[in-house]
């Protein structure tokens, strides 16, 4: 079992802190979520943990081995970058033909096979450039490049951006069936939480440049509930709870609770006790002013 | 097997009703073998890790049973186990929440009762 660790990863662009001291774990064999607001820094962090970006201080190791400019470990790791016709790089003008064998002899696991099954599914041209692609065609060669490069630990960075729901669904699915043939790690940033919730074995809220939470996604959701009813009421039974995003209409007040280890719902109060969405919970935890 | 996923409950624990309600309707047969949990995880999309605890809920509970190498299978007398088990469960489940939303309504007992008798479907047909 390989984990990849991440130790007190700071980053600095100038004098602005995009990470302040992220310590973050990773195990072979699950699919972790990675969700934040925007600029809450999971793009630099999974450039760092890919060792395709410079951390100003920390280390990330695979197995005890640097990650940084370590062939040996790196030829383990995919980094698929969310792809833009705009950013600069020779990239664009290539077709995606020709930037498919770029990866494919990038990444000493690539295989062929998977890269022309997703093609067709997809329904790619293969002969368009990069530059003349729609945003949704963009992710989907993203996509292929990250399941086709058979590595250990597989990033995604925005994989279903851009894509109709049809094909997000379709993307989810490949997943799952990549991750049950060959237990690959795979860590998927997302704003459509809703649709990775299902997959996900763990999610890690990053927030403001640390991570605010990383945790089984079953667990976070039976813990997570949503409480209302009169304020009175709603104040008697939640009063030793965690409490997070309170919202008022008259004198009605409605509230997110997260049960600690031991707590349970409280039971002789009148009130309504509903459980909540991944969605619901990160927008509680997320959502509030800073 | 083939219901949709909803919000209101924990999956893994749709996934263990989904599983009792096939065995209920004789959709799985007594000592026949169910989906494995990658079957399961790639019809609904949801991760293996899911699935396989609901699976093994029902494997504590003595539904399932385990043959090695070959997956899971449907206990002798799940059935009955399951039937069992929902009708302990069936004054919770559903009488308490009956008689609450008839006393915030002003529904007396009697009335209640009236009303369940002179109801056509259910009961007395059924064992």
């Amino acid at each position: 079992m390989s984990k990849l660790v991440a130790k007190g990863i700071v980053k600095t662009y100038g004098n602005k802190d995009v990470l302040h001291g992220v310590d973050l774990e990773l195990e072979s064999g699950k699919i972790y979520g990675l969700i934040g607001r925007n600029g809450a820094g999971k793009t630099t962090l999974l450039s760092i943990l890919t060792s395709q970006n410079p951390a100003s201080a920390g280390t990330v190791t695979l197995d005890g081995q640097p990650v940084w400019e370590n062939p040996a470990v790196l030829e383990h790791l995919c980094f698929s970058r969310e792809l833009n016709q705009l950013s600069g790089g020779n990239a664009n003008t290539m077709k995606v033909k020709e930037y498919l064998n770029i990866a494919a002899t990038y990444f000493p696991y690539w295989d062929q096979k998977t890269a022309e099954r997703l093609i067709q599914k997809f329904g790619l041209d293969v002969k368009k450039r990069i530059d003349k692609l729609s945003k949704g065609m963009l992710s989907m060669v993203t996509i292929i490049v990250a399941l086709a490069s058979k590595a250990e630990f597989t990033f995604l960075d925005e994989p279903v951006a851009g894509l109709d729901v049809v094909a997000r669904e379709m993307f989810y699915e490949l997943l799952v069936e990549e991750f049950t043939e060959t237990g690959r790690t795979f860590v998927i940033s997302t704003h459509i939480i809703e649709e990775a919730a299902d997959v996900l074995e763990e999610v890690i809220i990053v927030d403001k440049g640390k991570i605010l939470l990383k945790e089984n996604t079953q667990e976070l959701l039976e813990r997570s509930y949503h409480i209302s009813g009169h304020e009175d009421e709603v104040n008697r039974a939640t009063a030793f709870l965690e409490v997070h995003h309170e919202e008022h209409l008259g004198r009605s007040k409605g509230v997110t609770v997260l049960l600690a280890p031991g707590q349970s719902l409280p039971d002789q109060y009148d009130v309504s006790i509903q459980k909540l969405s991944l969605q619901k919970v990160f927008v509680a935890l997320c959502g509030e002013e800073s | 097997m083939n219901e949709i996923l909803t919000q209101e409950k924990s999956i893994y624990i749709q996934i263990k009703e989904m599983i009792e309600d096939d065995i209920l309707r004789d959709i799985l047969l007594e000592e026949e073998r169910v989906p494995s949990t990658n079957e399961l995880a790639k019809l609904y999309t949801i991760n293996p890790a899911t699935a396989a605890k609901g699976v093994n809920l029902l494997v504590d509970e003595g539904i399932l049973y385990k043959k090695r190498g070959i997956g899971m299978f449907v206990a002798r007398g799940a059935k009955r186990r399951i039937m069992e088990k929902r009708k302990e469960h069936f004054y919770d489940d559903y009488v308490k929440r009956l008689l609450a939303e008839a006393v915030s309504l002003g529904i007396t007992k009697r009335e209640l009762i009236a009303m369940i008798e002179a109801s056509e479907d259910g009961g007395e047909s059924h064992e």
